[in-house]
């Protein structure tokens, strides 16, 4: 007991230095808000509080002293927090928490707690020792963090959808133009086909069949290319047997067999037309000269890979030319400004019998 | 099944003029006879119930916002002999069950695509299975292609 009546004591002392117990005269003068309560009577009230914790409260001595600590709380103090040091002083444990407290003026602060018991030599709890610190700086920069951390999310999910959204209609369009693309090589290949019925000079038709079959070629590989994944390559291997299948399927010619030994070839598509075009030539070609006047034979075509270059290879067993002498005057300059300009050379070999046509150019062209 | 003979009779649903007419001729020029167009279902509840066609090409965007997948299931109510074969710029737009179809022709089709699509369609109707080489021009339905297997 003698040291309760010390804390009594303190109250008395007027000067800062001398007379009385020189740590509680230190406790009285410290920047640090403290209070001591006393559980030992009803509702357990401060019976010490310092100069800081008046300041950082507003109130007066007077004011504080006889009353229980939570008439600094209000209406915005956590009540989980409120339980907590509620459930810390029954169990006579530390405790430490950050509670927004209320001023005299109203105001408010956020408190960084600290509560613990202080005990008799037997262990019994003899007082309650509360220090505060104002931490509302702290807390509020943890508050601006919080909410500048929502924000910057919630303007990652905004201009996340945005950007599904912008990848949406880009695919929407893709898929808009194709399909005009296709509507449009439908309709150019369809008018041609009328005018071709209107015309009787052989000639003028044989020519309109060959422009027929050019745009046919080129409808071709806009098809395959938007049918696949990816629509910066073009498997111009694929495209070839579908070429030779089509292109003899439509001379009606039932005596002309295919022979063909063809691997996937991807190349970018930027060439696919042009390439297409010229296997177009290549493969009429062979079908009007190769097998003319109904005599029937084996149409021989290859696509290969080979130490980075391909070769496709166009072989007929008909009387062997070996030039492109018989190519028409178009389909000749096709041929050759058509393979310049993708990187490939087309070379006429006579095969005895037949001729041999080789395109060939290094992947990746 | 019904097993018809050539020539055949064929109705034309397609809502682009120009694709109407190229089509018909092709028909015509392999010897068969189209005995009637349609550009939209409306025009097509319009025919005749004594029409019948062997077979019918449908486009699937037909005129006056309709579809040619309703025209399909149309044919199929009026006249359910006719084989019905779609064609069309978005065949991934047909379904599993091709609505009743037994098969489609892709836009833009070649000429020589077309007609060897043709050629093998009048085997598959009228003799089947088909002896032609499959074209990459035709798709059959998995239920016309099943009707050959079974002969």
């Amino acid at each position: 007991m003698e040291q309760r009546d010390d804390w009594h004591l303190t109250e008395a002392i007027k000067h800062e230095l001398g007379r009385g117990d020189p740590f509680a005269a230190a406790v009285r003068a410290t920047r640090m808000p403290m209070v001591i309560t006393d559980p030992a009577q009803a509702d357990n009230p401060i019976i010490f509080c310092n100069k800081a914790f008046q300041n950082l409260t507003g109130y007066e001595r007077e004011e504080i002293v006889g009353r229980n600590c939570r008439f600094l709380q209000g209406p915005g103090t956590d009540r989980q927090s409120v339980i907590r040091i509620k459930s810390a002083i029954e169990n006579g444990t530390n405790i430490e928490i950050d509670l927004l407290n209320y001023r005299k003026d109203g105001s408010t602060f956020w408190n960084a707690l600290y509560l613990s018991p202080v005990r008799d030599v037997a262990g019994h709890i003899q007082f309650f020792f509360a220090s505060q610190l104002d931490v509302s700086a702290r807390v509020d920069a943890q508050t601006e963090i919080h909410r500048r951390h929502d924000e910057i999310e919630r303007e990652v999910e905004r201009r996340t959808a945005e950007l599904n959204e912008a990848l949406e209609a880009k695919t929407l369009l893709l898929h808009e133009v194709d399909h005009r693309v296709k509507n449009n090589l439908t309709m150019i290949g369809s008018l041609l086909r009328l005018q071709a019925r209107t015309i009787n000079d052989p000639t003028i038709t044989a020519k309109i069949e060959a422009m027929l079959e050019r745009i046919d070629a080129l409808a071709t590989v806009h098809r395959r290319l938007y049918q696949s994944d990816n629509v910066s390559k073009f498997d111009v291997g694929a495209f070839t047997e579908n070429l030779v299948a089509d292109l003899v399927g439509a001379s009606g010619r039932d005596d002309i067999d295919t022979a063909t030994d063809i691997e996937p070839i991807d190349i970018p598509s930027g060439n696919a037309a042009a390439l297409g075009l010229v296997l177009n030539e290549v493969v009429t070609n062979a079908i009007k000269h190769g097998f003319a006047d109904g005599r029937p034979g084996t149409l021989k075509v290859s696509a290969r890979k080979s130490e980075g270059q391909v070769t496709i290879t166009i072989e007929d067993d008909g009387p062997g030319i070996g030039s492109t002498d018989t190519v028409d005057g178009l389909g000749r300059v096709l041929i050759k400004r058509l393979s310049r300009q993708v990187g490939a050379r087309a070379e006429w070999i006579s095969a005895d019998p037949g001729t041999l046509v080789r395109i060939i150019f290094p992947m990746e062209i | 099944m019904h097993r018809p003979q050539p020539p055949l009779s064929v109705l034309i649903v397609e809502d682009e003029a120009l694709l109407a007419m190229d089509i018909e001729a092709m028909i015509e020029d392999v010897g068969h006879h189209v005995v009637g167009e349609a550009a939209s279902l409306f025009d097509v509840e319009a025919l005749s119930d004594t029409l019948d066609p062997h077979l019918a090409f449908v486009d699937l965007h037909l005129a006056k916002q309709t579809s040619g997948l309703d025209v399909a299931r149309l044919i199929t109510l009026r006249w359910p002999r006719t084989f019905i074969i779609f064609v069309t710029a978005n065949p991934k737009k047909i379904p599993d069950d091709f609505a009743g179809g037994h098969g489609v022709i892709s836009k833009p089709f070649s000429r020589s695509g077309l007609q060897s699509a043709l050629r093998y369609i009048e085997e598959g109707v009228c003799d089947p299975p088909p002896t032609s080489p499959q074209p990459s021009s035709f798709l059959a339905s998995p239920a016309f292609a099943a009707s050959w297997a079974i002969q």
